[in-house]
């Protein structure tokens, strides 16, 4: 399959899904052209196997938008993904979530597992995330991170997977995500309010969604999920009755979607995108706000710089955490992907500073005095998100005045790296000091 | 030893092209520039070191600061730069603070980039009429206490002030929205005809507004919100 193959199918989806199933505006712009975030990033997580997190208010959309793009990337029919979905409350348990015990089998002294539909299928859902309490969060760590679902000393490895979570606004019976299984998402949207007009309209058409049902596929296919030979032998079977379904969608509704074959074959593509010099050197500047710190180091959590350091003017004063090293992973999957579909060779700016924000959003934790200064200030997005979006522009500010000179530095470092006999670029931002650090030079003379 | 910055193999190594010295003259050069500016408005509209701030004194006085900002390649540093110049000059007539105020609202209004962010906590003297007519699609921060009418004929934009401002905040606006996270002075919101003022701490008193809404400390404060009554 060419990648213009693959980009026209994934273009067929999203347009599908924008037109007939998810009413909402567009709120992102890219290279002239204007797409809704939670449509957009849903999809991509889809193609790079990312994990994603909505937010919003109840009833806007944010498990929906993930069904619709899960059932038609993936090729699993609607009733199927319902009846797969996890949903987050405080008596959750690992048996409903990843599997149980066969009984029959146990009561002949034979310990086996029935996997879960949540485990067993690609794409996984769990709803409303931030209810399930702090400490059964980690429950869903390991699985949420690699696909690999592990109980009674059995394990199940997804080859293709996917995540998406959704997340209420915190009332009285949500809890904070633990910070570690936040930093595991790859990206942070928000499914917006479509205004009142759309809002109107998808009164009229509440059965919408009627048409990515196919009740003899469902059955059949949760007949092979309840079957209880060994997962590995199941999978042709799946397969081949997720691409029926594709058969219907592309009948019924005109819409071709990939097969696994295909989504592979894209992914390749993907991954194959390299990133252009000026998106390379300002995703490490970013970073080096994201983790710098002249007084400790780097960001720590528990550690607070003063007040009056040369830095103060950079993110890494208001910052209170340090990024992972799963930011950068994020960025590059997602920032890939989006130049794939927009049909560039190479990832540059722009792709970058789309990503950033999203990636970002949720990862990074502001001092209370920072994001409290800035909370009332007329926005569009939840605060997290629009912060997120400020940083990209402010250091994008910094960066755009600096570039040749940060290019230089980085250049300049490959040399020293090799055996030349060069001294590091001196410069005033975090990133010529990371540079210095890098090539053995001390932080402070 | 993995080398980290392979992908900067190819980048051709070049000196900068503007050195710092240069930035810096070319800096000065731009601030001068202002300053000459402001020279000659104070040159037009102070006679006999007196500025009294009426309607057509301010009108006249920003169509001169516009005409005579016009055609300078300045950026938002460059304002702030022009603030402190003008702080650190202590003799008369560039101690009067009205015309300053609105020469500086002249350059924000016009400026390239639609947030202006002036860090003048550190001045001593306080600046009048700042934000005066600040067009719709910008923002102009300001960290530090402004002077009297502050955001004055605001016409859409939004003034962020973090500090105390002085009276009259925001007479005469048509749209737009003004924040102060400290204390306003008296007559606030005097002639206002729309938008919106949200004051953080406390309000001395309102003026006589026509339209607009007013809030103290989250409150509504004018329009008053008025309870049904009892019948």
């Amino acid at each position: 399959m060419s990648a213009e193959d693959g980009r026209r199918k994934f273009k067929e989806i999203y347009n599908f899904i924008g037109n007939h199933l998810y009413f909402n505006r567009p709120d992102v712009e890219v290279k002239g052209e204007r797409y809704n975030s939670a449509l957009l990033f849903g999809l991509l997580t889809c193609l790079v196997q990312g994990k994603e997190l909505i937010v919003g208010e109840p009833g806007l959309g944010k498990t929906t938008s993930a069904e619709y793009v899960s059932s038609l990337f993936y090729r699993i029919p609607l009733g199927l993904i319902w009846g797969s979905e996890v949903a987050g409350h405080p008596e959750q348990t690992e048996e409903k979530i990843v599997g149980r015990p066969d009984l029959g089998k146990l009561n002949q002294g034979i310990e086996s597992v029935v996997w879960s539909n949540f485990v067993q299928l690609p794409v996984k859902i769990v709803d409303e995330i931030n209810r399930l309490p702090e400490t059964k969060q980690s429950m869903i760590l390991d699985g949420v991170d690699r696909g690999n679902w592990e109980y009674l000393n059995e394990i199940l490895i997804n080859e293709e997977f996917c995540l998406f979570a959704t997340a209420n606004y915190q009332d009285r019976g949500t809890n904070t995500i633990v910070a570690p299984l936040l930093d595991r998402f790859d990206v942070m949207v928000e499914s917006k309010h479509p205004g009142p007009n759309l809002s109107f309209f998808i009164g009229y058409r509440e059965d919408k969604d009627r048409v990515l049902r196919n009740p003899e596929c469902e059955r059949e296919l949760q007949k092979v999920l309840a079957d209880k030979r060994p997962y590995p032998e199941k999978l042709p079977e799946i397969e081949s009755l997720c691409d029926r379904y594709g058969e219907y969608l592309k009948e019924e509704l005109g819409v071709e979607t990939p097969d696994r074959r295909e989504r592979e074959e894209m992914r390749s593509q993907v991954a194959g995108i390299p990133f252009d010099m000026d998106a390379e050197a300002f995703s490490r500047t970013m970073l080096a706000e994201l983790s710098f710190c002249y007084q400790y180091g780097q960001k720590r959590s528990d550690e607070r710089c003063d007040e009056g350091c040369h830095y103060t003017g950079y993110l890494c004063h208001n910052i209170q955490n340090c990024a992972s090293n799963r930011l950068p992973a994020s960025l590059q999957r997602y920032s890939k992907a989006l130049a794939w579909f927009l049909g560039d060779e190479r990832v540059d700016l722009e792709h970058v500073r789309t990503v950033f924000p999203y990636a970002m959003a949720h990862r990074v934790r502001w001092k209370e005095s920072y994001s409290s200064k800035r909370e009332k200030e007329l926005r569009e997005d939840p605060l997290p998100i629009y912060l997120a979006k400020k940083a990209v522009a402010e250091v994008f500010r910094r960066y755009s005045e600096q570039k040749e000179e940060i290019k230089n530095a980085l250049a300049l470092a490959f040399r020293i790296m090799e055996g030349e006999e060069l001294e590091p670029a001196l410069g005033d931002h975090p990133i010529y000091l990371e540079i210095r650090r890098d090539l053995g030079r001390r932080l402070r003379d | 030893m993995i080398n980290p910055f392979e992908a900067f193999k190819e980048y051709k190594y070049r000196k900068r092209a503007l050195p710092l010295d240069d930035i810096v003259a070319s800096k000065a050069m731009v601030v001068n520039k202002l300053m000459e500016g402001y020279q000659h408005l104070l040159d037009e509209e102070v006679k006999e070191l007196v500025w009294l701030a009426r309607e057509n004194t301010i009108m006249r006085a920003y169509a001169l600061a516009e005409e005579w900002t016009r055609g300078i390649d300045y950026d938002v540093e460059d304002i702030e730069e022009f603030c402190f110049e003008l702080d650190r000059i202590r003799k008369a007539p560039y101690r009067i603070a009205g015309p300053g105020g609105l020469y500086l609202s002249a350059l924000c209004n016009n400026v390239k980039d639609e947030e202006v962010v002036l860090r003048i906590g550190d001045m001593e003297g306080r600046i009048h009429l700042l934000g005066y007519r600040l067009p719709k699609g910008k923002r102009l921060i300001v960290e530090g206490d402004l002077g009297d009418f502050a955001g004055i004929g605001l016409e859409g934009g939004e003034l962020i002030v973090r500090g105390k401002v002085g009276n009259a905040t925001g007479a005469g606006m048509k749209a737009g929205r003004i924040l102060v996270e400290g204390d306003a002075g008296h007559r606030t919101g005097e002639w206002m005809m729309g938008g919106e003022i949200r004051v953080e701490g406390t309000i001395a008193s309102i003026g006589q507004v026509g339209f607009g809404r007013i809030f103290e400390r989250g409150r509504q404060v004018y329009p008053p919100i008025t309870r049904p009554r009892r019948i």
